[in-house]
């Protein structure tokens, strides 16, 4: 341990480098040369890439375990890889470097990141085995868990948003990995938008904190957020609303909300789109699109709970917030319901799993939002076990049901399944392991971290820190019900939690199999291409090569047909499901508090200390921890019966005649709650009209108005005097002599004009006569205001052009020019002179020339003489950085 | 020995190159090879560590190198003029080969560290009697400016090649021109100068359009030229007047930008010349409402031709924006700012996007990409903050490069169909793998995500609009909506690319289609390669950018104040500002007549 300090110091800690770049290499790799290399290579690649950043991840977990305990306080390992861009603000000097940091949060979820990814990547080595985008999977994978591991490990937001980001794309091409159909497709696009709509928030959340706290990396931002104590105005949006007077001047009074909970909420929004919350939540059930092993590790373990992630990550700007918080709390606890209600009637294996994963993460961010953010994180790791081993589970389940229905609807569909027990043992009892996990029972896993949520919510509030409050005291106090709304609701989740597993559990397990009638030693009659039919079935996509022949295994419900024994699956599949089933089932131990097990809390407990600040508790003592935990046991357990009745002992009777009795209800959340359909109608039907409208605007008022009337302007000039240009030569001719006589009339008139030459300061003004042919020019003065103009020099015209003169302040005089041509014909000139008072500038002002000097810094400044008044400058704000880059 | 051993990165970054392509082309093997070693020999030439020390044994700057860049491609194209047209393998190799020295020479230019100030500033009295003088010069902002053009050049020229095979020589000769002229255009310091090129430019690019172009090539070639030529003589007005008051002021005319940018003009003359030329520069960019010329010109413009349009002619107006408009009217830049802001984000960026989702055409798509990009690059410069016009000017780059290999992208397909329709498309991915790839991967870079250049351009006019306070309390709506801006940019691209690319193979006509040959590969991969270099070490290029940005800024801030204040006293009065010391007034235009002691003191002279 102390070498690997001394070849890894805190400060430049190029573990980091290792456990980063060996993904990285591999999706290069795979990528680029996957198809050369074969299925073997790329399975080494990909394999050993993860495996091996697993194993750093450990290394680097037990360095930085050494580190805390040696310093009693929070570390942070740092690597920076490079500067990667500065932002030069007004306020404040932004550097964002490529820099990467570990500490007790982030070195946990690499760890599952790492490990649930090797796993999965073990178990894809043979789900895949048959696909002919083999590589492509394993390039986008190892793409994953490198852009996984640079959100996590990130030091700043921009650096956490290249992972966030890249993750988004990641999921985007592992959703449309089968893109010949155009649902997959069509879903990745839309897992990608939803996420973007959350990036927008996040983009937004970054510009107020570079606002507001002058920095993006998380020991700035901390240090920052108490610049997040002041208000906002967030209405009217300029200066005023337009046309105000028409509807009243109410709707100019300002609105404002702190800047803190602005920031939290924009932040929420961008998890609300990663992490499947409510209302973005609509693209993870479609993402389910995606090979399984996909839902297992991007849509159930690893990516989607980035949300939580982030929100633990900047714990001390959310506790800044309590208004903010409590929205989350009720948003996730909504989302868990919702979720949770829709997966009741799900026929669909994973989707029951999709909006359960839904569901879950609700509960999550009940946890972050009550300010529990240990009890949030507990979840996200339980979760990762359970979750996985389900999807994994049921990813095997499907794999044997392909090896007589390749329709990927079909062989997802619980109704032809059953009895799976007998066929598959190893999967049966994972996914037992897990269910009980998920349920809540205990003492497995997900009893400890769902129970730590619900009693938070019951008993803890966010009240922002004592110092905060005490400058700033307007902020926001939770209702004294809202941590008892958010308990039911989180019960109520429970009950129907544990409900829909054991109902997924026992319809794919128990009874009778109904996917079709097994005959030994059965052969499929239209031999497969890819011979070994046992393991050719792969979601039903093997038949990529063959153009669109699907009809020899179409399912169809009403045809007998015949198949071969479900099979259990191989090994690579059956490892990762007992690995994580036992994680599942031991990982409660890490935060028990009931039994006095803390071990998750005090080593997340230097991460969270200015967030511990910030939230208050009714039950410091822990006193209402047991009373709190029963009714969470019982109603589990209450689900788990009702679904083994209902089920198990009466073979799904009681819930086709509850399905009956309220055919509306049923048909309501098998339709989702026809959210798609509602956004659909309205924000995506306004925007898209919007669009139409807009599309045509262009061509016909933007286009019309700029190009088409200008033209046309033109080309009404241009037919006009066309008609002049006759061709005729009469005409011309006569146009000619018209010509001639106006020019020669215009000549011959003698037209009067002088240029006038005026000194205010001296008091002297010469005016200069235009000159013409043949002209002789006469000059006459009028002194006062209606006397007679007085001639200069006698009566005579002459050639001289000029005359001068002189006035005293004051005085005015009118000059008056005039010429004659050589016809006799005159024509005369006049302007009225006046000497103003002053010399030309109002009193007191200065020369602006003398004002402006060199600075000392190269710069010009205003130098402003005794006295003189403030010029109105710019906001003086406007330029501190200026020149001192 | 230890030269070899330090050369490992370059031979590697080679190897791994060659080893990409899996056709038997030892050409496109050594092409990408060639791409990879220059891309990280471009890396390491630039790091800061290795920056200092080249700095430290700068060259002098040669003086003779900008006109050799600007002059070796107008003097390329008059020699290719005497050359055979029956021999289009001779007129492209010329044409290469110049293109190729001049793009080293751009190069040559990165050595000398870019401190703010004019660099490798070049002058000589054209026709003194009217104050005009030839005066080029470089900064951090346009010398990026100068690069992305000899890079971009090139590669649509090369790419053209491939496709266009009638007259040539007519297509070399117009490449040529266009390109001394925009080069030209970038690195003017003398207003009458800037004009030339400026109006130089429009008739290669028209005969491009009008000769190669689509099926109504010469209604696009017109309203490009009358677009930008309204817009050009608008500014050639107000040059005059700001040339004749100088000359008022001064008792001599002159041109160059140098003594121009210190005239502060009265209050409405000032407000006028503002709008002349901003309406050239914007119609340029284009922005909104002044656009719907650049939906036309890119339809139909061939591949080569709508590349550089977008790539570099583009970046002309927003160039030219910040050169001049922030540089001589820091007054109405400022007082304007706000508003145009709000068009940028309004017009450009949400309703550009908008109306791109709509388009059949995929180039028509591009097109109003291009508007909805060009208005984040507006919108930096609009804030006014350091950060939002670094990442203006960092975002042209961007934009030049994802666009020119969108454009390029779609050349190909068309080539192949003669149709753009995304309707004729569907299910490509299966028949052009690679192809399909390339172009997810531009189009993430075109929607901005992070690691690829798209993004860095945008967040930082993002950040700078969210602190600027030039926008006032619009500031963090526009940054905002800016930020809606990315949402939609995802929408319209994806959808294009899942029409294109994914779903069934529908169309019979696309199924036996070959996937990129030899020459597109070698096209792109430039494009590609920077796709990732300026994605993840933008820092080479603010090293450089920012300096000069810091100079802009502080300047646009003062000349306002300047402004302000003279017209606080007497708004009907021009006067000049005293003339900048140290590098920045070097080259300032003497009086004729009095050479020695004008110099002392600027003198403010009332006109009228």
């Amino acid at each position: 341990m102390q070498t690997l300090q001394v070849v890894f110091p805190p400060t430049d800690f190029t573990l980091l480098a290792v456990i980063l770049g060996l993904p990285l290499i591999g999706a290069f790799i795979n990528g680029v040369f996957g198809k050369r290399l074969g299925n073997q290579a790329v399975t080494l690649m990909a394999l050993g890439a993860v495996g091996a950043s697993f194993v750093a991840s450990l290394l680097a977990f037990f360095i930085l375990r050494g580190q805390q305990a040696e310093s009693q306080s929070a570390v942070r390992l740092t690597w920076t890889a490079w500067e990667w861009l500065t932002l030069n603000t007004p306020n404040a000097r932004v550097p964002l470097e490529i820099k990467f940091s570990l500490d007790a949060l982030n070195a946990t979820m690499s760890l599952v990141v790492t490990g649930v990814g090797f796993l999965i990547h073990l178990y894809s080595s043979k789900y895949m085995q048959e696909d002919p985008g083999y590589y492509r999977f394993f390039a986008y994978l190892n793409l994953f868990v490198f852009s996984m591991l640079v959100l996590i490990l990130g030091d700043n937001l921009p650096v956490l948003f290249i992972g966030w980001e890249g993750v988004g794309l990641c999921s985007y091409l592992l959703i449309g990995f089968w893109f010949h159909e155009d649902a997959n497709a069509a879903a990745g696009k839309k897992a990608f938008i939803a996420n973007r709509v959350g990036d927008f928030g996040l983009l937004c959340a970054m510009g107020l904190l570079v606002y507001y706290s002058g920095a993006l990396n998380w020991s700035g931002i901390e240090a920052g957020a108490a610049g997040l104590a002041t208000q906002v105005q967030i209405w009217p949006l300029g200066r005023e609303v337009p046309l105000a007077a028409l509807v009243g001047q109410w709707i100019n009074a300002p609105v404002y909300v702190d800047a803190s909970t602005l920031v939290a909420m924009f932040l929420f929004l961008g998890c609300a789109g990663k992490s499947a919350q409510l209302p973005l939540y609509v693209w993870l059930p479609d993402a389910m699109a995606g090979p399984t092993p996909v839902s297992a590790l991007i849509h159930a373990a690893t990516m989607v709970t980035a949300g939580v992630y982030l929100m633990c990550r900047m714990s001390g700007v959310f506790v800044m917030a309590p208004k903010a918080m409590l929205i989350i709390a009720f948003i996730g606890a909504a989302t868990a319901l919702l979720a949770a209600s829709i997966a009741l009637v799900q026929n669909d294996i994973k989707k029951v799993l999709a909006y359960s994963t839904v569901s879950q993460l609700g509960y999550m961010f009940v946890g972050v939002g009550v300010g529990a953010f240990t009890a949030g994180f507990f979840h996200v790791l339980t979760h990762a076990f359970f979750k996985a081993c389900l999807f994994l589970g049921a990813g095997s389940v499907i794999h044997a049901m392909h090896a007589r229905i390749h329709d990927t609807e079909a062989s997802q569909d619980m109704r032809n399944m059953g009895g799976m027990k007998a066929f598959m043992p190893i999967t049966h009892v994972t996914f037992l392991i897990s269910c009980i996990a998920i349920a809540g029972i205990p003492p497995l896993a997900g009893f400890w971290s769902k129970d730590e949520i619900l009693y938070m919510a019951y008993t803890q509030s966010v009240s922002a820190p004592e110092a905060v409050r005490a400058v700033y005291p307007g902020l926001y106090q939770w209702p004294a019900w809202a941590g008892k709304a958010l308990y039911v609701m989180g019960l109520l989740g429970a009950l129907m939690t544990a409900f829909y597993m054991f109902r997924l559990y026992i319809r794919i397990f128990h009874g009778e199999f109904k996917g079709w009638t097994i005959v030994k030693g059965w052969v499929d009659p239209h031999a497969h291409a890819h011979g070994d039919d046992a393991h050719a079935a792969h979601d039903g996509h093997d038949d990529h090569g063959h153009g669109g022949d699907h009809d020899h295994h179409a399912f169809d419900p009403d045809e007998p047909r015949e198949g071969p024994r479900p099979h259990e699956s191989p090994w690579q599949m059956t490892t990762p499901l007992v690995v994580l089933a036992a994680l599942a089932a031991v990982a409660g131990f890490l935060n028990a508090p009931l039994i006095g097990l803390h071990v998750l809390d005090d080593w997340l407990a230097p991460i969270f200390t200015l967030a511990k600040t910030g939230v208050t508790s009714v039950d410091p003592e822990h006193a209402m921890m047991l009373t709190l935990a029963i009714p969470s046991v019982l109603i589990a357990a209450t689900g788990v019966g009702v679904a083994v009745y209902f089920y198990y002992l009466k073979g799904g009777e009681p819930a086709a005649a509850i399905a009956e009795k309220a055919p509306g209800v049923h048909r309501f959340l098998m339709g989702k709650w026809y959210v798609d359909e509602l956004y659909e109608e309205t924000v995506i039907g306004a925007i898209d009209s919007l669009a139409e409208f807009f599309n045509w605007a262009d061509r016909w008022i933007i286009d019309g108005i700029v190009a088409r009337l200008t033209a046309g302007i033109a080309r009404l000039f241009g037919s006009v005097l066309r008609f002049t240009q006759t061709g005729r030569v009469q005409a011309y001719a006569a146009a000619m002599v018209v010509g001639t006589a106006l020019v020669g009339y215009y000549l011959l008139t003698p037209r009067a004009s002088a240029q006038l030459f005026e000194d205010d300061r001296a008091g002297s003004y010469r005016v200069e006569a235009a000159p013409g042919l043949g002209y002789s020019y006469r000059f006459s003065s009028q002194l006062t205001e209606d006397g007679e103009f007085q001639l200069e020099a006698g009566d005579a015209f002459h050639d001289r052009r000029t005359t001068s003169f002189n006035l005293e302040r004051g005085q005015s005089r009118t000059v008056r020019v005039e010429v004659k041509d050589a016809f006799g014909h005159t024509s005369k000139w006049e302007r009225r002179i006046e000497r103003p008072k002053t010399d030309g500038r109002p009193p007191g002002s200065v020369d602006f020339n003398t004002m402006i000097q060199q600075g000392a810094d190269g710069r010009p400044r205003l130098v402003l003489p005794p006295g003189h008044p403030e010029p109105t400058l710019p906001d003086p704000g406007a330029d501190p950085q200026g020149g001192a880059q | 020995m230890t030269s070899l051993v330090q050369a490992w990165p370059y031979v590697a970054a080679f190897l791994v190159g060659a080893l990409i392509p899996r056709r038997q082309s030892r050409f496109e093997r050594f092409s990408l090879g060639l791409v990879a070693l220059l891309s990280v020999a471009f890396i390491s030439s630039l790091w800061p560590e290795k920056a200092v020390e080249a700095a430290a044994e700068a060259p002098s700057e040669w003086p003779h190198l900008l006109n050799f860049i600007v002059l070796l491609p107008i003097v390329g194209a008059v020699a290719l003029l005497f050359m055979p047209r029956q021999s289009p393998k001779l007129l492209r190799g010329v044409t290469l080969t110049i293109l190729a020295v001049d793009f080293i020479a751009s190069l040559l230019l990165l050595r000398t560290p870019m401190t703010d100030g004019w660099h490798f500033q070049y002058v000589r009295e054209w026709l003194p009697a009217f104050g005009i003088r030839y005066h080029v010069a470089v900064d951090g902002i346009s010398i990026w400016m100068v690069v992305l053009s000899t890079f971009i050049t090139p590669i649509a020229a090369y790419a053209s090649f491939g496709s266009i095979k009638k007259r040539t020589k007519d297509l070399c000769f117009s490449l040529l021109l266009l390109h001394g002229a925009m080069l030209g255009a970038f690195v003017s310091l003398d207003l009458f100068l800037f004009y030339v090129f400026w109006e130089l430019m429009l008739v290669p690019m028209v005969i491009l359009i009008g000769i190669w172009g689509g099926v109504e090539k010469i209604k696009a070639s017109y309203k490009f030229f009358l677009y930008t030529m309204a817009g050009s003589l608008l500014m050639l007005a107000a040059i005059l007047y700001m040339v004749w008051t100088h000359d008022q002021l001064e008792g001599y005319p002159s041109f160059d930008y140098l003594a121009l940018s210190r005239l502060v003009l009265p209050k409405t003359a000032a407000y006028l010349c503002f709008g002349a030329f901003a309406v050239a520069f914007l119609v340029k960019v284009p922005m909104f409402p002044l656009h719907t010329w650049l939906p036309d010109a890119h339809v139909q413009a061939p591949t080569g031709g709508s590349v550089i349009l977008a790539a570099v002619l583009l970046k002309l107006g927003t160039y030219a924006y910040i050169r001049f408009c922030m540089g001589m009217f820091a007054g109405p830049a400022y007082w304007a700012a706000a508003n145009l802001a709000g068009l940028a984000v309004g017009g450009g960026i949400l309703y550009a996007a908008l109306v791109a989702w709509k388009q059949p055409d995929i180039k028509k798509l591009i097109a109003y990409s291009s508007v909805a990009h060009l208005g984040f690059v507006m919108l930096g410069l609009f804030a006014g903050t350091q950060a939002g016009i670094a990442g203006g000017i960092l975002q042209m780059i961007n934009h030049g490069i994802s666009t020119a290999a969108l454009f390029i992208l779609v050349g190909v397909i068309y080539d192949r169909r003669h149709t753009r329709l995304v309707s004729e498309f569907g299910g490509l991915a299966k028949v052009m793998p690679i192809y399909t790839a390339c172009f997810v991967l531009v189009t993430m870079s075109s929607i901005g995500v992070p690691g690829t250049n798209g993004f860095v351009g945008e967040f930082m006019v993002i950040m700078g609009t969210f602190t600027s306070p030039v926008l006032g309390s619009h500031a963090k709506l526009q940054g905002g909506l800016a930020a809606f801006g990315v949402i939609l940019a995802a929408v319209y691209m994806l959808s294009m690319v899942q029409r294109t690319f994914f779903g069934p193979l529908s169309n019979p006509k696309n199924q036996h289609l070959p996937d990129l040959n030899v020459r597109e590969t070698v096209a792109l991969a430039p494009l590609i390669a920077m796709i990732f270099v300026l994605g993840l070490f933008p820092n080479l290029f603010l090293e450089r950018i920012n300096p000069s940005v810091a100079g802009v800024q502080s300047r646009f801030m003062s000349s306002m104040a300047a402004f302000r204040s003279q017209h606080d006293q007497d708004p009907t009065r021009a006067v000049m500002l005293p003339r900048p010391s140290g590098k920045l007034g070097a080259g300032y235009p003497e009086d004729p007549k009095k050479p020695a002691e004008s110099a002392a003191t600027a003198s403010a002279e009332e006109i009228q």
